[in-house]
């Protein structure tokens, strides 16, 4: 069990999000980078559809009430255990001691812009990425809303209390004697989402890209920069988009997806992410494949991004070719070395 | 217009039915929406659908059908439950065969409850007691859900009390808040930021996801409101 001694940047409950509610107004929410939600989960012998606490630019500090096993996976934000001087890599399952703390000594801080700058971070390190997932085994035992653990920011409810964690806020595990996962470490060499890479960009429903003619070449064409980054989306620095604003004004509200490109009305691009809202009026110019949508939860502010075109029927391969891999990457888990004398020598 | 299936990314499809804010034409949206729930239940692909003021976006599960395959299903659907009208304005068309119970809200209007009554009435050439009368004097219907849980998008005002949304929207409007923009009114479930104009509030919980069967939110239990109605409370 863990105790938040004090949070970070923002650190909520995720899953893989409500699959009820759309029609509610409810976003879709879960993990921005559900592939790193899945790796810690695994690491512990548990499917996605638990629930992992996503941490986000700059981490908490944690206080181990109870010995428990714990997995990252996604941006290192530099995790440790200051009174061992041991480090939590992503990718890896260790125990944490009653009476030590977990910290996050590297990331990039609220400003965000360098790498290796960090608002009030000691010793930071350079490191890419923006989001990291912290599990525990059996996931973090949070009431189910609507069927999923995740945290409705929008609608204050879900995860722990509908809000980011908070000094004093108790994580326990599905399972709290479940101690036989140490030492597990993810495969390496699979795909990481840490890693950058143009992200591959379908063209978007006639009838929303109509007011936006010539803005999917323009995203193709152009270089962009991350600016304001939170769950609902990233804006993009970079040339405004072309949009026909009368046009755009006469758009009239619907659903809309994570990944989906809008096209505000001065030009600015907004990725939307996560926490998305259901519906929007806004133009739209293109969407992110669902394969790449980890990719995208791993964008952080100053980070330069690119975009390329996919046909449909590609987009639905990359979809599938990556669920073959983790298949596949987890599999290999299950069968690689034991850690568990290195990890207990540490301890 | 003719129906349109358009692809929205690799796993969803946007049907557009067109034609702007119309309460005919969100009827037809809304039987589509509840065809692909029962379609659903019936084997088929889709995640929950969402409806617009005039299309319906629906997200596919391909494990469950192929793209191909879940287009078809689609098309079929569509033109089973909105064939194409065999004559212009045909009324057998728009029998909105389930009828919906009417939600009453109790609204207190004005005051400190409503910042925006007077400047609006003042700016549309009404008097508030006018503005009120007419606010209140309708039955409107839920065109969407969205922007946020439980905020619905009700409509169409009358003529009378259409005027943009504010130039300057407020960082945080009081849950419950009573609101008007454009061709919709709405009730802020929570207190979100809020670009339309605060005309009144009301006690009414709109959204609670605790007082929930599985599956439908909406006040006392049951399925999302349809149709609302704003009531003066009896002073």
């Amino acid at each position: 069990m863990l105790e938040v001694i004090s949070p970070g940047l923002l650190d909520t409950v995720q899953d893989l999000g409500f699959t009820q509610g759309a029609d509610l107004g409810v976003p879709r929410a879960g993990a921005c980078d559900a592939w790193s939600l899945a790796v810690a989960c695994r690491l512990l012998g548990d499917p996605p559809e638990v629930a992992a606490l996503e941490m986000t630019g700059s981490g908490p500090t944690l206080a181990v009430r109870r010995t428990c096993v714990v997995a990252l996976a996604g941006a290192d934000l530099g995790a440790h255990v200051p009174e061992e001087g041991r480090l939590l890599p992503p990718g890896t399952a260790q125990l944490v001691h009653a009476g030590t703390r977990i910290a996050f000594d590297g990331g990039r801080g609220p400003e965000g812009g360098t790498p290796s700058g960090g608002h009030g971070v000691s010793g930071a390190r350079p490191t890419a990425g923006w989001r990291t997932y912290l599990g525990l085994a059996g996931g973090i035992d949070v009431p189910k809303a609507l069927g999923s653990r995740s945290t409705c920011l929008a609608g204050a409810f879900g995860g722990l209390e509908g809000r980011a964690l908070r000094a004093g806020d108790l994580l326990r595990p599905g399972r709290p004697d479940d101690l036989g996962a140490p030492g597990r470490r993810w495969p390496t060499g699979g795909p990481d989402p840490v890693r950058a890479r143009p992200l591959r960009l379908l063209p978007s429903p006639a009838t929303l890209g109509g007011p936006a003619a010539g803005a999917f070449e323009a995203l193709l064409a152009g270089t962009w920069r991350v600016g304001a980054v939170d769950r609902l989306g990233l804006r993009l620095d970079g040339p405004p988009l072309p949009a026909d604003r009368e046009a755009a004004g006469r758009l009239v509200s619907r659903g809309v997806i994570p990944g989906a490109v809008q096209v505000l009305p001065d030009g600015t691009p907004v990725v939307l992410l996560a926490d998305a809202q259901t519906v929007g009026g806004y133009p739209v110019a293109g969407v992110v494949i669902g394969a790449d949508l980890p990719w995208l939860g791993q964008l952080g502010p100053g980070d330069r991004v690119r975009f390329r075109a996919i046909t449909p029927a590609r987009a639905r391969v990359a979809r599938t070719a990556l669920e073959r891999r983790f298949a596949l990457l987890a599999a290999r888990l299950e069968r690689g070395p034991a850690w568990d004398l290195l990890a207990d020598a540490a301890g | 217009m003719t129906t349109r299936i358009e692809a929205f990314g690799e796993q969803a499809f946007l049907v557009v039915l067109g034609g702007g804010v119309d309460p005919a034409v969100n009827r037809r949206a809304h039987r589509l929406a509840a065809a692909l729930r029962d379609d659903r239940a019936a084997g088929g692909p889709w995640a929950t659908p969402v409806p617009g003021y005039e299309s319906v976006l629906v997200r596919f599960d391909p494990r469950v059908s192929k793209a191909a395959q879940a287009q078809r299903r689609l098309e079929r659907l569509v033109e089973r439950v909105d064939p194409a009208p065999t004559s212009p304005g045909d009324p057998e068309a728009d029998q909105d065969t389930d009828p919906h119970p009417i939600v009453e809200l109790q609204v207190r209007y004005g005051g400190p409850d409503g910042p925006d009554l007077a400047p609006v009435a003042e700016r549309l050439r009404l008097s508030q007691s006018a503005l009120i009368d007419l606010h209140a004097g309708q039955t409107y219907q839920v065109f969407l859900l969205g922007f946020s849980p439980g905020f619905a998008y009700l409509g169409p005002l009358p003529e009378a009390l259409r005027l943009p949304r504010r130039e300057v929207p407020r960082p945080r409007v009081p849950a419950g808040s009573v609101a008007i923009a454009e061709l919709q009114t709405a009730v802020y479930p929570a207190a979100t930021p809020g670009g339309w104009h605060l005309i009144g509030r009301t006690d009414a919980r709109l959204w609670d996801p605790a007082q929930t069967p599985a599956g439908a939110p909406g006040p006392r239990g049951s399925h999302p409101i349809r149709a609302a109605r704003p009531l003066r409370p009896l002073s």
